[in-house]
């Protein structure tokens, strides 16, 4: 199948619902034959942004644009966009067959095409055992591949999913998300993908729009979604465990927590006043001698093995609390630590406002 | 689009009409003369009213007398069949026993039994215990209907088994479980249920007709069907007058509890 | 102690229920089935028996082939009016229009409050060919309004008509909570396939909703037999010539006007073997249904 030509525009799109405002002049655009992934908490607005997509739900105001069309000028032929519904939406009184079937009977696609499009959907997916099935003699994972599925022998244009993988057990997860990728890689279809699972936005996305609030607090590649996270709700919403802050303040060339320098350079551009530093638990530099004078002291509390690496939580007396991840056994609980913090690998943040300030530098 | 839906709610408020209008002119033409019943029929307001129908009825009838059986009747069987209905209710909740699917099957059959079969042999009962023309007599008879326990049951199912569980192992009576949890968790729907129960006798007619001979034990319903003729010669005033004074109590009774009573008509249904 | 109290306690609860069941049902039940082979006057001191006479009289009696005819006509109306028009109009309100669903469940049942005798008395009088309000109205426009309690077909009409204005409201809420269990994701899913309404409506809606349908399509036809004595025996006592009387009406007929138990009593077994067959429908449709799509 060719890479889709199928563009998504939203221009200022805002949603109210008695006078709760879900989302709020979000403009978003997805590119053809993209992968694009909404992340955020639940209640974040993602799912109404997909069902407007969808033209399930009218914008407040605002426009939806496919293709360079507004959404309410497109006749829906079933053809343009296919949708995954979270709780999967199958007709229970069809058989698998026929559900996938039945949007194409509809719109009188040949009998032929029809046959081969499913029998082709059916091998692909590993349902050719179930054809005659009814949705409730099928598992989870069943149910989900079914209404996967369903979408894709539209093959329509635009693919959206709805948090297609929650209702699916953890061990079936994974498999499910590679087959989503598989799918993606050779059908080339402009899609959007809703999920509150970090992982599964990494591991999907071309791109990732964080959401929170109703607004996109940031679309980026998952990689500078989580190296260079734009502002404090996506660096600590995304990660696990969730990246360490600190008040900090900056004064005289130096970064310090509680009047003590913890970190130097003599080449900031920033006011002197208070900052939240971030480091992420990996970039928290452990040793059990103080190497240098800027070394945060700190107890470790607790120790967590997760077998492939070990979580330190790290307190001092003054209330600091940090998490760190390592691969090493040679630290005790209630044994001394001493921190070691680089510039290059901690993200300072506004104070107020929580934006990631580059450390100064705005390109 | 717009237009489309538009028309559709022409179609539903013409429902509503039907449904209403005639009430309106129930109430409207029990305050009319009986000239103007019939000269300013098209008449909402009526052009004189009056309540001279009202004192003539009351002349006619004994209407305190006859609200009070239809009250005293409704009373009867809405206390009965609550009761009745949420001791096996919750017998069958709680407890497990031999012939349960059976007995459960029989209530759903007792929907399915026509009154004509039972109507002969309770009439010579009702006659035998010396009950005709009695409001017990009349009562007695519709007792026996199992709906209110299928929706008992249903609002039953809703209460976790943990709760009941959390109960046993505190150690609790299951007299003390049933009149303290229980109920209390059923309130709305004894409440909505026994409404219904209430609205449903106080319009009871068929058992009323062959047990109640004498006018002194008359209902509301058999008082004014005989102020209907088919032949055209009924005066239709005073026959609305005391259809007024009848919806009255139904009415107040739904405008209460009217969300309550709806959604238990949806939950009797749903299976 | 405790141990038997355990046994005993559930049929103490039972015991009410069992009580009245069994005098004023099961037993009346009995009773009539064998009364239905004698032949008796509900007074007399002795019963005649006469074996399957009464039931050959309630297929072979003209009268009665009369009645069951009508019977068939009463439930192909009611079917219609208090069933098929419900359903028609609880799908208009719960996919044709976005507001006010609420105010119609309100005002839709309030006519269910209301007695049949009123109802009945309301509709004599709307009815009413000398001096009711339609007949006022037609004599205006130069037309003259039928005298249909002369007519056993019209009068049928106008009785089912009686009940469909007390039950439709009943019935369509009903019918709408059904359709309002019907996952709202699957009606999304079929927008969006771009399937027209009636069809997601014909394929999907209707068989999901079976189980309700069912049950209200027998309850309509069950309740509604039982339903127009009220109007039959206010209005025209069975009349004209039994042109408006049913099965139901004709049992009662026979045994408190006619004082022929036997063949009430046989009218009344048949009755009941037919609403038998509709109690197994029933069953195996509704009480069952539960499994098959969970």
């Amino acid at each position: 199948m060719n890479k889709s030509n199928a563009t998504i525009e939203l221009k200022n799109i805002s949603k109210q619902f008695k006078k709760n405002t879900i989302i709020d002049g979000m403009d978003l655009s997805v590119k053809a034959g993209e992968f694009l992934v909404l992340l955020g908490p639940s209640g974040c607005g993602k799912s109404t942004t997909l069902r407007m997509i969808a033209g399930l739900e009218e914008p407040t105001s605002g426009q939806v644009m496919i293709d360079n069309r507004d959404l309410r000028e497109l006749k829906n032929d079933g053809h343009t966009i296919a949708m995954v519904f979270q709780d999967y939406a199958l007709y229970p009184n069809m058989t698998v067959y026929q559900n996938l079937e039945y949007a194409l009977k509809i719109h009188k696609v040949a009998k032929d095409e029809r046959q081969k499009r499913i029998e082709n959907v059916l091998e692909t997916l590993n349902l050719t055992k179930y054809r005659d099935r009814l949705p409730s003699q099928l598992s989870g994972g069943q149910k989900q591949r079914v209404a996967v599925g369903r979408g894709m022998v539209k093959k329509s244009e635009i693919f959206l999913l709805d948090e297609p993988l929650s209702n699916i057990d953890v061990q079936l997860r994974e498999k499910a998300r590679d087959e989503i990728q598989n799918l993606h890689a050779t059908n080339q279809q402009t899609i959007v993908y809703v999920t509150h699972d970090q992982l599964e936005a990494m591991a999907l996305g071309d791109r990732i729009a964080v959401m929170d609030q109703g607004i996109i607090q940031m679309i980026d590649v998952p990689e500078n979604i989580y190296n260079n996270p734009a502002n404090l709700f996506v660096a600590e919403f995304i990660g696990t465990p969730q990246i360490n802050v600190i008040e900090v303040e900056y004064k005289d060339s130096n970064v310090l927590f509680n009047n003590k320098s913890i970190l130097a350079d003599q080449n900031l551009n920033l006011k002197e006043q208070k900052y939240r530093l971030g480091i992420r638990p990996e970039n928290l530099f452990c040793s059990k001698e103080r190497q240098n004078s800027q070394d945060l002291e700190l107890t470790v509390e607790n120790i967590i093995d997760y077998g492939r690496f070990v979580q330190l939580s790290l307190v001092n007396d003054e209330g600091l609390t940090l998490k760190s991840i390592v691969n090493t056994f040679e630290f005790n609980v209630n044994e001394k630590v001493f921190v070691h913090l680089k510039k290059a690998t901690s993200l300072l943040f506004d104070y107020e406002i929580g934006k990631n300030l580059n450390w100064g530098n705005y390109e | 689009m717009f237009k489309k839906i538009n028309l559709w709610h022409i179609l539903l408020i013409l429902i509503v009409l039907s449904a209403i209008v005639p009430i309106l002119f129930m109430v409207s033409n029990s305050f009319k003369t009986l000239r103007d019943s019939y000269g300013t029929m098209l008449n909402l307001i009526p052009t004189h009213p009056t309540i001279k129908n009202y004192l003539l009825l009351n002349k006619q009838v004994n209407l305190l007398g006859l609200t009070w059986n239809t009250f005293l009747m409704a009373t009867i069987v809405t206390i009965g069949k609550l009761l009745t209905g949420l001791l096996t209710a919750y017998a069958f909740r709680t407890y497990q026993f031999k012939g349960k699917m059976f007995i459960y099957l029989l209530f759903v059959a007792t929907i399915f039994v026509p009154f004509t079969i039972v109507m002969i042999p309770n009439y010579l009962v009702i006659s035998k215990l010396n009950l005709l023309n009695n409001i017990w007599g009349v009562a007695l008879p519709q007792l026996c209907d199992a709906t209110g326990i299928m929706i008992f049951l249903k609002t039953m199912e809703k209460i976790p088994n943990t709760l009941i569980d959390a109960a046993k192992i505190d150690d609790i009576p299951k007299r003390k479980i049933f009149f303290n949890i229980v109920i209390p968790i059923l309130k709305p729907s004894i409440v909505s249920v026994g409404a219904i129960f209430f609205i449903n006798s106080w319009n009871e007619y068929v058992w009323p007709t062959l047990i109640l001979k004498d006018k002194a034990s008359f209902t509301l319903p058999l008082a004014l069907q005989n102020y209907i003729s088919s032949e055209g010669g009924t005066n239709f005033p005073l026959a609305m007058a005391l259809s007024t004074i009848m919806v009255i109590l139904p009415l107040i009774i739904y405008l209460i509890f009217q969300k309550y009573i709806l959604n238990s008509i949806s939950n009797s249904g749903l299976k | 102690m405790h141990n038997k109290n355990k046994k005993i306690l559930p049929f103490l609860y039972l015991l009410p229920t069992a009580i009245l069941l069994i005098v004023f049902m099961i037993i009346p039940i009995i009773y009539t089935f064998y009364l239905s082979f004698f032949d008796w006057n509900l007074i007399a001191p002795t019963k005649e028996f006469v074996g399957l006479r009464n039931y050959i009289e309630v297929f072979t009696n003209p009268v009665n082939q009369k009645v069951i005819l009508n019977t068939l006509i009463y439930i192909f109306f009611l079917i219609v009016l208090n069933f098929l028009v419900p359903y028609f109009i609880s799908l208009i309100v719960k996919f044709f229009i976005k507001k006010m669903q609420g105010a119609y469940k309100v005002l839709f049942f309030i006519p269910s409050l209301f007695s049949l005798v009123v109802g009945a008395m309301l509709f004599t009088w709307i009815l009413n060919p000398v001096s009711g309000p339609i007949a006022y109205v037609m004599k205006n426009l130069g037309m003259t309004m039928p005298n249909w309690s002369n007519s056993g077909i019209l009068a049928i009409t106008v009785i089912c008509f009686i009940t469909n204005w007390k039950v439709f409201g009943y019935n369509f809420i009903l019918l709408l909570t059904g359709l309002g269990s019907i996952p709202t994701n699957i009606i999304d899913a079929a927008k969006i396939d771009g399937i027209p309404k009636w069809r997601l409506i014909w394929n999907v809606i209707l068989p999901m909703n079976r189980g309700i349908g069912i049950y209200v399509l027998i309850l309509t036809i069950v309740q509604g037999l039982q339903y127009v004595f009220t109007p039959i025996n206010v209005i025209t006592t069975g009349g004209p010539y039994y042109g408006s009387s049913n099965m139901i009406y004709q049992t009662y007929l026979n045994a408190f006007v006619l004082y022929k138990t036997g063949t009430s009593s046989a009218l009344a077994i048949v009755t009941f073997v037919v609403f038998l067959v509709l109690l197994f429908i029933e069953i195996r449709f509704v009480e069952g249904k539960a499994k098959k799509y969970v």
